[in-house]
C-alpha cells in the first residue's frame, strides 16, 4: 500500500514537473539585421523620453518557443520585415527603429516578466504583442502601469484593451469578428441551425460570445454547443453528436491545428455542414495540413490576400521573398502594428502622450497589409473593415469584405 | 449508429495508447523507473518516420505510376526504419543514463528523465530537424481498404492503426512468452536480483526491454502522426502524463493490465466527450478515471497484490 501512496506521488511529481518542464528561458534579443545590442546611451533615458541620437527601441514579444511558436515565429518575422522597410526608406524622421524581442513561449508569468524587462532593462519607446489572448492580457497592465504604449498585433479579447488609456488594438475585437461570423452564417450563407464548437481559452470564448449575442438578432438557431481543449486531436465523438443535431452550419472557433484536425475528421464521418472559422484558421499551414479537406471552409479574418491595396500585396510579396514562405494573418497583424506604431511616432514624437495623441488622430490610414484602418474608437479599438475569406484551390481567396459601420464599429 | 461509431473510434484511440504505455510498463517492470523522456522516443519516432517517408518517397514515384502506391510504399519503408531508430534510441538512453541511475533513489532517474524529456523536445523544434509548425504526414491509409458497416465505418487509416498494432501485439506476445530472452525479462520484473543469480544476463534483458518497448513508442508516434496528419516537436506532451495514467491504471508492470486499461480509458474518454459534453476537459477524464480507480483498487487493475 505505502508503496502505491509513494508512486502516486511521483506520478503526480512527474506531471508537474513535464508541465513546467519548458522553464522560462528568456530568449536573447533577436538576431534582427539591426543591431541588437546598441551601446547604452551614456544619459540614462527615462522610459518614455529616449535621446534624440541613437536608433528608436520598440519592444516585441511573441511565442518562439511552445506549442505556439508557429504563430511567434510569423509574428516576429513580419515585425522584423516591418522594421527594416522603415529603416529602409529612413527611419523615423530618420532615427532608425530598433526591435527588440522577447520570448514568451505563449505563457502569461512569462509574458508579464518580459514586459517588466522590456520596460526596465531595454527601456523601449513602446511595445507590441505578438502574443496570444492570455499571454498579452497579463502583459497589458505592466505597460500600462509603467505608461507606456502597447500595441497587441493579433490577441482579440475585449479585456485586454480595457486594461487602460495606453493600450490599443490592431486586430478585429472578438465581439465584432463574432458578430461578422453571426452575419456571414445568416446573410451569405442563409443558415437557419448552427452548432457551435468553442476552443476553451480566452480566443474562443471571446469569439462564441461576439457571435451568439448576434445570432439571436438575425435569426439563427443554436442547436448545438460543445467546448474543447487547445491542442485537440480527436474530435470525432463531437462530429458524432453534430451530425446527429445537422445543423446547417458549424461555427467552430480554434487554430489552423485544431481546424485542420476538425475539418479532416469531419470530412471523414461524412459532415455535410458548411464549416465556419476565424482568424485562427488563416495560416498556409491550415491548407496545408487539410489538403483538399479544407476545400470551401469559408473564415472571417483581417487578412484580405486578393486585396487591391498596395501595402497588402508589398507586404505579401516582400514576406515570401525573404523568408520563402507563404504570410499568414499573425504576421500581416503584427507588420501592421509596427507600421501603425512608426505612424505614431513619426506625427507624435516618441513619448507616450505624442504616441496616443497620434493614435487617437488616426484617419484612413492605408500604409498597412490589413486596412484601411479608419480610426481609433474611444476604447482603443480599430474600426476596420473585416474580411471573409474562402479556401479554394488550395489558397485562401476572398469571400465577401464587411464594411458596414453597423456590423464592424466595435 | 452513434455508439457504435463511437467504439470503434475509441478501439483506434486505445491501440495508440497501447503502444505508448507498452514500453512504459516493461521499464517500469524492471528498473522501476518512470521513464517520462518514453514520451520524447515517441515524439521522435514520428519525426524519423516523416522524415524517411519523404526521403523515400520521390524515389518511388518514378517506379510507380500511381502516387497513391508510391506514397503507400513510401509509408511500409518508413515505418520500420522509426522502429529500428526509436529502439536503438531506447537502448542507448538505458545505457548512457539509467544503468548510472538505477538502484539509487527513484527520483534521480526520474529528474534525469524529464530533463531528457525536455531536451529531446527541444532539439526537435530546432529548425534543423522539424521546427516549430506542425508537418503533415500524408501516408493516409497506406494500403488499407475502408471498413462499412451499416451501424459503424472505419477509415483506411484506423483500419492501418488496428492492424499494425495486433501485429506488433502478437510479436511481443511471442517474445515475451516464448523465447529465453521474455523468460528472462519476466524473471527480471520479478526479482532481479535473484535473476542474475541463477544466469540470467539481466543486462541485455533490460538493453532488449527498452528496445522493444521504444519500438513500439516509436511506431506510435508514427501511427499517430499519420492518423493526425501532423507531426510536431510538442506531440509527446500528453502522452508524457497520460502515458503513466494507463501504466499506472492497468496495474503497475503488467502488460495485459496496460491493454485493458488503454481500452478502458479510451472508451470513458469518447463517451464521456459525446454524452457529458463541455463538463471538463478530456485529459482531466483521465485523471478522474485513475483517481477513483486508485481509491477502490490500489492495485489497478490487473496489477499483482
Amino acid at each position: 500500500m505505502k508503496k502505491f501512496a509513494m508512486l502516486a506521488w511521483l506520478v503526480a511529481l512527474a506531471v508537474l514537473v513535464v508541465s513546467c518542464a519548458p522553464a522560462p528561458t528568456p530568449v536573447p534579443p533577436t538576431k534582427a539585421p539591426e543591431p541588437t545590442k546598441a551601446p547604452e546611451p551614456t544619459k540614462a533615458p527615462e522610459a518614455t523620453k529616449p535621446p534624440s541620437a541613437g536608433p528608436i527601441k520598440i519592444g516585441f514579444f511573441s511565442p518562439l518557443t511552445g506549442p505556439t511558436a508557429a504563430d511567434g515565429q510569423s509574428a516576429f518575422n513580419s515585425a522584423k520585415l516591418a522594421v527594416k522597410l522603415i529603416n529602409d526608406a529612413g527611419g523615423i524622421n530618420g532615427a532608425p527603429l530598433q526591435l527588440i524581442n522577447y520570448d514568451d513561449a505563449g505563457k502569461p508569468d512569462q509574458a508579464a516578466s518580459v514586459a517588466r524587462k522590456l520596460i526596465e532593462s531595454d527601456k523601449v519607446v513602446a511595445a507590441i504583442s505578438g502574443a496570444y489572448s492570455g499571454p498579452t492580457r497579463a502583459a497589458a497592465p505592466v505597460f500600462q502601469q509603467a505608461g507606456m504604449v502597447m500595441l497587441s498585433a493579433y490577441a482579440i479579447h475585449p479585456e485586454i484593451t480595457k486594461v487602460g488609456d495606453k493600450i490599443f488594438r490592431i486586430g478585429t475585437l472578438a465581439d465584432v469578428q463574432g458578430k461578422v461570423g453571426a452575419e456571414l452564417v445568416a446573410k451569405n450563407l442563409k443558415a437557419k441551425k448552427v452548432a457551435i464548437l468553442t476552443i476553451d481559452n480566452d480566443y474562443g470564448v471571446s469569439l462564441t460570445a461576439g457571435f451568439k449575442a448576434h445570432a439571436l438578432k438575425v435569426g439563427l438557431e443554436i442547436i448545438f454547443e460543445q467546448k474543447y481543449s487547445f491542442g485537440e486531436k480527436d474530435f470525432r465523438p463531437i462530429i458524432e453528436k453534430i451530425k446527429a443535431a445537422n445543423p446547417d452550419v458549424v461555427y467552430a472557433t480554434g487554430y489552423y491545428a485544431e481546424a485542420s484536425t476538425l475539418v479532416s475528421q469531419a470530412k471523414d464521418a461524412g459532415l455535410k455542414a458548411q464549416i465556419v472559422g476565424q482568424e485562427g484558421y488563416d495560416s498556409p499551414q491550415f491548407i496545408k495540413l487539410a489538403g483538399a479537406n479544407s476545400e470551401g471552409v469559408i473564415i472571417t479574418t483581417d487578412l484580405n490576400r486578393d486585396s487591391k491595396e498596395a501595402m497588402t500585396q508589398k507586404f505579401l510579396t516582400e514576406y515570401k521573398k525573404a523568408y520563402n514562405e507563404d504570410a499568414d494573418m499573425v504576421g500581416a497583424s503584427a507588420f501592421d502594428a509596427v507600421q501603425v506604431l512608426a505612424y505614431a511616432m513619426k506625427t507624435g514624437g516618441t513619448t507616450t502622450d505624442g504616441i496616443i495623441k497620434a493614435l487617437k488622430g488616426l484617419k484612413d490610414f492605408k500604409d498597412c497589409a490589413t486596412g484601411p484602418f479608419l480610426r481609433y474608437t474611444a476604447d482603443r479599438e480599430l474600426v476596420r473593415p473585416v474580411s471573409s475569406q474562402i479556401v479554394k484551390g488550395g489558397a485562401f481567396h476572398l469571400y465577401q469584405e464587411f464594411t458596414d459601420p453597423a456590423v464592424t464599429t466595435p | 449508429m452513434s455508439i457504435a461509431q463511437n467504439l470503434s473510434n475509441a478501439m483506434v484511440l486505445a491501440s495508440t495508447y497501447i503502444l505508448i504505455a507498452i514500453g512504459l510498463t516493461m521499464v517500469y517492470g524492471v528498473l522501476k523507473v518512470l521513464h517520462v523522456a518514453h514520451a520524447g522516443v515517441y515524439a521522435s519516432g514520428a519525426f524519423v518516420g516523416l522524415g524517411a517517408f519523404n526521403f523515400v518517397r520521390p524515389f518511388c514515384t518514378p517506379t510507380l505510376e500511381d502516387a497513391r502506391l508510391a506514397s503507400n510504399l513510401a509509408f511500409w519503408i518508413s515505418l520500420p526504419i522509426a522502429m529500428i531508430v526509436s529502439g536503438v534510441m531506447g537502448a542507448l538512453i538505458y545505457l548512457l543514463i539509467y544503468r548510472y541511475t538505477w538502484g539509487k533513489s527513484p527520483t534521480i532517474s526520474l529528474v534525469a528523465s524529464v530533463g531528457l524529456f525536455t531536451l529531446i523536445q527541444d532539439l526537435l523544434q530546432k529548425p534543423f530537424l522539424l521546427g516549430p509548425r506542425q508537418q503533415p504526414y500524408p501516408a493516409g491509409g497506406a494500403g488499407m481498404p475502408r471498413i462499412e458497416t451499416p451501424w459503424f465505418m472505419i477509415t483506411p487509416t484506423q483500419v492501418l492503426i488496428l492492424f499494425v498494432t495486433l501485429i506488433l501485439l502478437a510479436i511481443v506476445y511471442v517474445i515475451l512468452n516464448r523465447t529465453r530472452i521474455g523468460l528472462g525479462w519476466q524473471a527480471a520484473s520479478l526479482d532481479p536480483e535473484m535473476a542474475a543469480a541463477v544466469g540470467v544476463n539481466v543486462t541485455h534483458v533490460i538493453v532488449l526491454n527498452f528496445f522493444l518497448g521504444s519500438m513500439l513508442a516509436g511506431a506510435a508516434g508514427v501511427l499517430v502522426g499519420v492518423y493526425d496528419n501532423m507531426v510536431f516537436s510538442t506531440m509527446g506532451d500528453v502522452p508524457s502524463y497520460k502515458a503513466f495514467v494507463v501504466v499506472v491504471l492497468g496495474g503497475l508492470g503488467s502488460v495485459p493490465g496496460t491493454i485493458v486499461a488503454s481500452i478502458v480509458l479510451a472508451v470513458t474518454e469518447t463517451f464521456m466527450v459525446a454524452f457529458a459534453g463541455s463538463l471538463m476537459p478530456r485529459d482531466a477524464i483521465a485523471f478522474l478515471v485513475l483517481i477513483l480507480l486508485l481509491m477502490f483498487r490500489p492495485r489497478g487493475l490487473l496489477g499483482r497484490a
